[in-house]
Formats: C-alpha cells, structure tokens, sequence
C-alpha cells in the first residue's frame, strides 16, 4: 500500500518528534535552571526578599481577630505584645520592661518601654495599651481571645509609661494571654481610623508591604524597630498548597525556608537542608463526654485509658515523629505521661478496671473523627480501636467532614472525639476554658467537677513560682487519675532551610520573630 | 443560524439561572457557617454578645430568599460583594486570577490539541503500526494517570535533578516578565494538556479511520490528489467537527482540572481561590468563582456548537 502521509506525517517521525519535544523540555528546564539558578543561587544569599512557604495562608490583617496559626506567625513579625514568651515558654518582656501584681493579684501593673514607634510615626504609650486593650474586649470586635480578658475590669493609664489592669477577681494568668498576637499592641491613631483590617500597623521588627490573599504576605524591615535590627530586608510568607511543592521550591532555591508538618516530606530533603523540629503547641486527645452512657463511669474510661497504647497511636499516626503526652504537653509546667494511671498499656489492668465497673465483658461507644481537620486521626482511631478491642471495648468510629465535626462538639453531641487541641504553658489557660467555673467551652468538655475548678482557681491565683508548680501538678494529676479525656501526643512541626541560614531557631510557639536575628551567609 | 443562536442563548441564560440557584442552595445546606469555618472550634470562645455581632456581619439569620435575590440582584450589577475572610472585593480578586487561569487553559488546550490531532491522524493513517500502538498507549496513561500524580512527580522530578521549579517564584504576569511567565505556566499546561490529547487523540483517530474508508476520499485519490492535499483537506476537514466538540467538551472539564494543578504548582488563579474559599466557607467567593466557571463551561459549549455549525455545511440545510 502506499504511504499516505509523506514526510513529517510518519508515526515514527511523530514519536521522534515527540521525544525530541520532551527533550527539549528537559533542556529548557536544564537551561533555564542553569541560567537563572546560578542567579537563584546569588540571590538566595543576599536576597532581597527572604520567602517562608507554609501550605495555609494568610487571611486576615487585623490582629485581634486572627484565627489562623499563620495569621499569628505573619503579624508576629509586625507586631509586638506587652510580653512574650521565650524559648522555654517562660514569659519576658517585650513592650512592658517590667510588671507587678499587687492588691492580692487584682491588680497588674506594667511599665512601658519608652523610645518605640508605630509605622505610622507615633510614638507607643500608655494611651495605645488602653486603647488596644478595649479594643480587644469590645464585642464589636469579636477578639477570638477576649475571654482571656474575662477578668479586667478596667485598663487606667499611670503616666505615659504605665498602665494599670483592675481585675474582678485574683488572676495570674492573664499575663500568659497577653503573649497572644490577639493582644498586640496597636497605634491608637490606627485604631481610630480604623484601618488596622487593611494596613497593619506595628512596633516589631518588620512593616508590612503588601498582602495577596491566598497568595503571599509580604513585609519589610522596620529602620525604626527599638530592638535588634533584622539583618534580613524583604520577607515574603508565600502560599504553596502542597507540603510536597514546598519541599520542590526548596531544592529550587526559590524558597529559603519551609515550614512542614509532615515528617516524610521533611526526611526526604537532601542533607544539605538544615531540619529543625519543635513539639508542635497543641496536642491530640481523645475527649470523652463523661456525663452519660458507660463513659459516666470512671472505671470505664480508667479501662479506656489503660489499654490504649499511646506509643502505638503514635508510631501509626505521625510515623513515631512526636511524643505521648500527658494533659500539659510542654512548657515550665508540663506534665509527665508517668504520673498517668496507666502511662503505658496495660490490659490486665484494663479488664480489672472493667470488672470493677461491673461490665467484664467491656462496653460499646461511638468516637468521631474529621480527617478535614486532623488527617491524623484516622490512623490514630484505627489503633486505638484495635487496642480497646483486645478487652472487649467496642469503639465504633464516625468520620465527619470538618464542618459537621465542628457544630458537633461544640454541642457536645459526640460520645468520644479525637481532637486536635491547642496548647499553652499555663495549665489555666488550656483548661480553665473546659472546666473552669463558668467556662466557655464546658458543653464540648464534657466534663465538670467542683473539685477540678477549685484546683483549676487555685492555679490562676498562685502567686509564687513553686506554689504556681504545685497547683498546675495537681491539676494534671487529677485530669489523668479522673480519666477525664485521654491524653495522646504531640507531633513535630518542621522548620526546613538551606545551611546558609544562621541564627534562625524555631521556637516552641512557633513564632517567625527569630528571622530578625538571622543572617544568610 | 440567528434564530438558533438566539434560542442557544436563552437556554444558556436558563441555565445559568439554574446554576445560581443550586449553587446557593448547596453552600446553604452544607453544615456549619461562616462563624464556624473561619474560627473552627475557637467559635465556642465567643461570647453571646460578639456571636450577635458576627451573626449580624456575616448576614447569618437573614432569609434565604433574601440573601438570594439582593446576592443575584449585586451579581447582576457586576457587584459581587467584598470576601468575608480578606475583606478584599471579589471582583478585584477574580479580576487578579482569571488571566492566570485563562493562560493556563488556553496553553493546555493548545499542547493537549496539537498532540491529540497529531497522534490521532499519524495512528488512524496507519492503524496497528508501532506508531499507532504508542499514541495509543500514550493516551490511555493520559486518560488513566490523574494529574495530581502527573503534576507532583513532575514537579518533584525538576526540582531534585535541575534544581528547577520556576513556578514556586513569584507569579510573573505575562507582559511583566513573559519569558518567565512561560516557563511558569508551560509545565502546568503540558500536565493538563496530556489529559486532554489523550481524548483528541481518540476522537480523531476514530473520526479519521471513518473518514479514510469513505468513497470520496477514494474518489480523490483516484483522480491523483496529492497525499498531502488528502490529508488536509478531506480527511482532517472532515473530522473536524467531532474534534471541536471534543476540545470544548475537553476546556469545559479544564477549569474543574486546573484547581488542583494550580495548586501543585502555585499559580494564584481562580482554582486555588476557589478551594480557599470553600474552606472558609467565604459564601461570596464560592457563589461568584462557581457562577464564572459554570458560566465558562456553558458560553464554551455554546462556542462549541456555534464553530461546529459554522465549519460543518450540512448544518445550514438543518
């Protein structure tokens, strides 16, 4: 037959052209790496702009309403707080030089630092706390922290250099709220015009430059910053929606550093890459509704809590990249998973707890997971499931999309829940909000006992440092011996970036203010 | 032809209709609201008096119908209202994203019709040849790898051996900075494109093997036309029609592709704006995102039929 198609019509001829394409593709790729990775290479030492990829993305610019985790990261570098937490989550000084408490612990005062200034050019006072202050208690507002706040009765300016926090009743942890970005220190004039949501204006090291939702934050070195001066220019916190494309841009020298969840990503970076890795500042429970149902009785969830393997839960849940925890994960006050009444599995135990609470045989509940939420947590319910199985402990687990999860537990309609929670140093601000008296969160919590919130109260109003030790002990030891939820672990969370980088650490709140003392060699 | 595009228009416009309506309804079924989406399980902090305030910002409580006639009524008035989340307005933010996305399909389409049309003629010229066998198997790795899979090991591929991943640099706009904005969208494109060759590639293999066998065809080569005249002009002509209705069908499914490539390969198109939105339940976004891409979808089915009719000279008798 003849050939119909002379010349370039040639099926092998395509197929050649084809692979030629493919090659060329290839060259290009190779040529243009070549090209502009030398360039990539130049600037990524003495870069102007210094990019921070994180697979969430910034949503809002104002920070009393922020939310997001980046959200607090990004306006971290903007703005700054009347006190901080350091990297043994200690609280120190950032705007307040100093405080004290007196009248009993109902009144906090602070003295200001002097010589700061807001973007705008004014000058930081007692009038800016104040403002800033009320502004976060304002229901207006709508300040996610605001119950932090429950207990301020009025803020009074003494001077230009100090304010005044009345409080309702003795409170010791509202100092460890004001660590929060929700509480950042904002420019009265700003709060005025009321443009904070638009343009940030800060004290902290960085200024802001520009915002594309859902795309990059962008923010440049303050001159007029009153502490060190950040040695890098331009920081860009960019969107890449895959924690695999966050590892790619970093081998591509587009991006310098890469914040990571995923300890597999992490680990499969070439060694040239520098991984720091930090317990993340929130922990993974198993909340139990103990007012109903066999999980009233405290037997039952005793039998719960002994024969679940929270190392197991881990190994399958994270690839063993975290830790089993106990009801304060971190911080000077952590707790220690041995002070647990079974701080590792065991069944007989399990059984006789079983025995005692008349059910022998075990019981059946329901726990509900979101895999939106926490893509963890069905492997961390698939091994606990397991585990209870071994003592006849029927767990039947329920996956629900993120925002059925949600409306759900805050309604308390969930027998069990694994949850992702988050975490503080001060065991009054993680569960003063659960079972404190009047809490906000008590319905989810599941959970109330008069004891707890004596216990709870005493942490809040402990004045020196070993009684504040003694009490916050006494609050872990009685949330694990009363089985209140399961405690489970606590992952990694990853900081990956070229060993040029220096002076960059990770801290346990995961905070980005340590940029301004990095340098790119 | 008028009349027909007239009433082709007024179902379009039915349609669309159709489509605010289910759109609306949907995001209103869906559990949770707004509150919920953007503070998660924070939102049981709040206070009953910031709730009222929330509840009255985001419009929650308000009824549905009139939610829907003063959110059709703006749409209609090119209003399409401000992001709940960013605050920014959505018609800034579209207008920011929609050339990225239409770059990118635009390209896609082009490599995924230049392949398809190439391969599919090459194979039904000389069917069960080695030729034939590989576009074939070229396209069933087309049809059966999803290009999530396609798209990260590519991307995962450049970047351990050339170092190379142009699209994580700062999106570069294609009069600002074109030759790399075209490397940017290039490699995106290719992973799009491959999926939609693999269906060209069918179309018009099959589409020509019918024509080939036809008695005119027969008739031209008879009379001595040229191989090449054949193949242009009888045989690709021909087939033509199937293959603009597969390449619009092809676009329409586009826009749902280049949701998760842009997200692999960090382009701030309407995609990625789009799944943001979804998570945080910012209603505006969603409704004017949607609308645009149904929109999209039925203009180019209309195009479709519209190019199909104009090329095709048995439609004028119809």
């Amino acid at each position: 037959m003849k050939r119909l198609w002379k010349g370039p019509s040639r099926p092998i001829v395509g197929i050649s052209c084809s692979i030629a394409a493919a090659i060329a593709a290839g060259a290009i790729a190779s040529a243009a790496s070549a090209s502009t990775g030398a360039a990539r290479a130049a600037k990524s030492k003495s870069s102007p702009v210094f990019v921070v990829a994180n697979t969430s993305s910034v949503q809002k610019l104002d920070p009393d309403v922020v939310t997001n985790f980046l959200d607090f990261q990004a306006l971290g570098l903007i703005y700054d707080t009347l006190v901080q937490f350091n990297n043994k989550l200690q609280v120190t000084p950032d705007l307040a030089t100093s405080w004290k408490f007196s009248d009993h612990n109902r009144v906090l005062t602070f003295q200001l630092r002097k010589g700061v200034k807001f973007d705008d050019g004014t000058t930081f006072t007692s009038a800016d706390v104040v403002a800033s202050l009320q502004r976060a208690e304002n229901p207006k507002v709508a300040d996610a922290s605001a119950s932090f706040l429950a207990s301020m009765k009025r803020v009074v300016p003494v001077g230009q250099y100090a304010v005044k926090l009345e409080l309702s009743r003795p409170d010791t942890s509202v100092l460890d709220g004001l660590t929060s970005i929700n509480f950042a220190m904002l420019s009265k004039k700003a709060i005025a015009a009321g443009t904070l949501s638009k343009k940030p204006d800060g004290t902290g090291p960085y200024k802001f430059v520009s915002w594309s939702p859902n795309n990059s934050f962008t923010v440049a070195a303050n001159p007029a910053y009153w502490g060190h001066k950040p040695s890098i220019q331009k920081i860009e916190i960019k969107t890449i929606a895959s924690e695999q494309s966050i590892a790619s841009a970093l081998e591509a020298h587009t991006v310098q550093l890469g914040l990571l969840t995923e300890p597999q990503v992490a680990d499969h970076l070439p060694k040239s890459f520098k991984v720091q890795k930090v317990l993340d500042l929130s922990y993974r429970a198993l909340m139990l509704q103990d007012k109903t149902g066999p999980l009233a009785n405290l037997d039952n969830r005793l039998a719960l809590e002994c024969a679940i393997s929270r190392q197991q839960v881990v190994a399958s849940a994270v690839l063993g990249q975290g830790q089993a925890v106990g009801p304060v994960p971190l911080g000077p006050y952590k707790s220690s998973p041995i002070s647990a009444v079974c701080p590792t599995q065991n069944l007989a135990k399990a059984r006789s707890y079983l025995k005692l609470a008349g059910d022998p045989g075990g019981f059946s509940f329901t726990a509900m997971t979101s895999t939106d939420l926490d893509p963890t947590s069905a492997a961390q319910a698939t091994t606990v499931q397991a585990d209870l199985a071994r003592v006849g402990i029927h767990m039947t687990i329920q996956n629900l999309a993120g925002n059925s999860y949600i409306q759900d537990w805050l309604k308390g309609d969930f027998q069990a829940a694994f949850a992702e929670n988050g975490a503080d140093p001060d065991p009054y601000v993680m569960y003063g909000r659960y079972f404190g008296a009047g809490a906000n969160l008590a319905v989810p919590a599941g959970y109330s006992s008069p004891a707890l919130q004596k216990l709870l109260l005493k942490s809040d109003q402990a004045t020196t440092p070993a009684a504040l030790k003694a009490a916050n002990a006494a609050v872990s030891r009685y949330l694990t011996a009363n089985a209140v939820w399961d405690w489970l672990f606590d992952s990694y969370d990853y900081a990956v970036f070229p060993s040029t980088l220096h002076g960059f650490q990770l801290p346990p709140n995961r905070q980005l203010q340590s940029l301004k003392f990095a340098t790119i060699s | 032809m008028l009349v027909a595009i007239a009433r082709r228009l007024l179902s379009t416009l039915i349609t669309l209709f159709g489509v605010a309506v289910v759109i609306f309804v949907i995001l209103r079924l869906l559990p949770g609201n707004a509150i919920t989406a953007s503070l998660g399980v924070s939102a049981g902090l709040l206070s009953h008096a910031q709730i009222t305030q929330l509840d009255h910002f985001y419009g929650i409580g308000e009824s549905p119908v009139s939610q829907f006639t003063s959110w059709l009524g703006a749409t209609l008035t090119g209003n399409l209202g401000v992001s709940l989340s960013s605050q920014k307005p959505v018609a800034g933010m579209i207008a920011q994203a929609l050339p990225v996305t239409l770059e990118l399909g635009i390209m896609a389409l082009a490599i995924g019709v230049l392949l398809g049309v190439f391969f599919g003629v090459a194979g039904a010229l000389r069917p069960g040849h080695i030729g034939d066998l590989a576009g074939q198997a070229l396209a069933l790795v087309g049809l059966a790898v999803p290009s999530f899979v396609l798209g990260t090991a590519l991307v995962t591929f450049m970047s351990s051996t050339f170092h190379y991943f142009p699209s994580s640099e700062s999106y570069a706009g294609l009069f600002a900075n074109t030759w790399l904005n075209l490397q940017q969208i290039f490699f995106p494109a290719c992973v799009l494109g491959v999926g939609i060759a693999a269906a060209i590639m069918r179309t018009t293999r099959a589409a020509v093997l019918e024509i080939n066998t036809q008695n005119f065809v027969r008739t031209a080569r008879g009379k001595g036309v040229s191989e090449r005249a054949v193949v242009w002009r009888h045989l690709l002509l021909n087939a033509l029609v199937p293959i603009v209705t597969m390449s619009g069908i092809q676009l329409g499914y586009l826009l749902g592709g280049t949701v998760i490539i842009e997200e692999i390969f960090v382009l701030p198109g309407l995609g990625r704006m789009l799944v943001t939105a979804i998570n945080n339940r910012d209603f505006p976004v969603v409704q004017s995102v949607t609308m645009l891409f149904a929109a999209g979808f039925v203009v180019i089915n209309m195009l479709t039929d519209v190019f199909s009719a104009v090329i095709d000279p048995r439609s004028k008798d119809r």
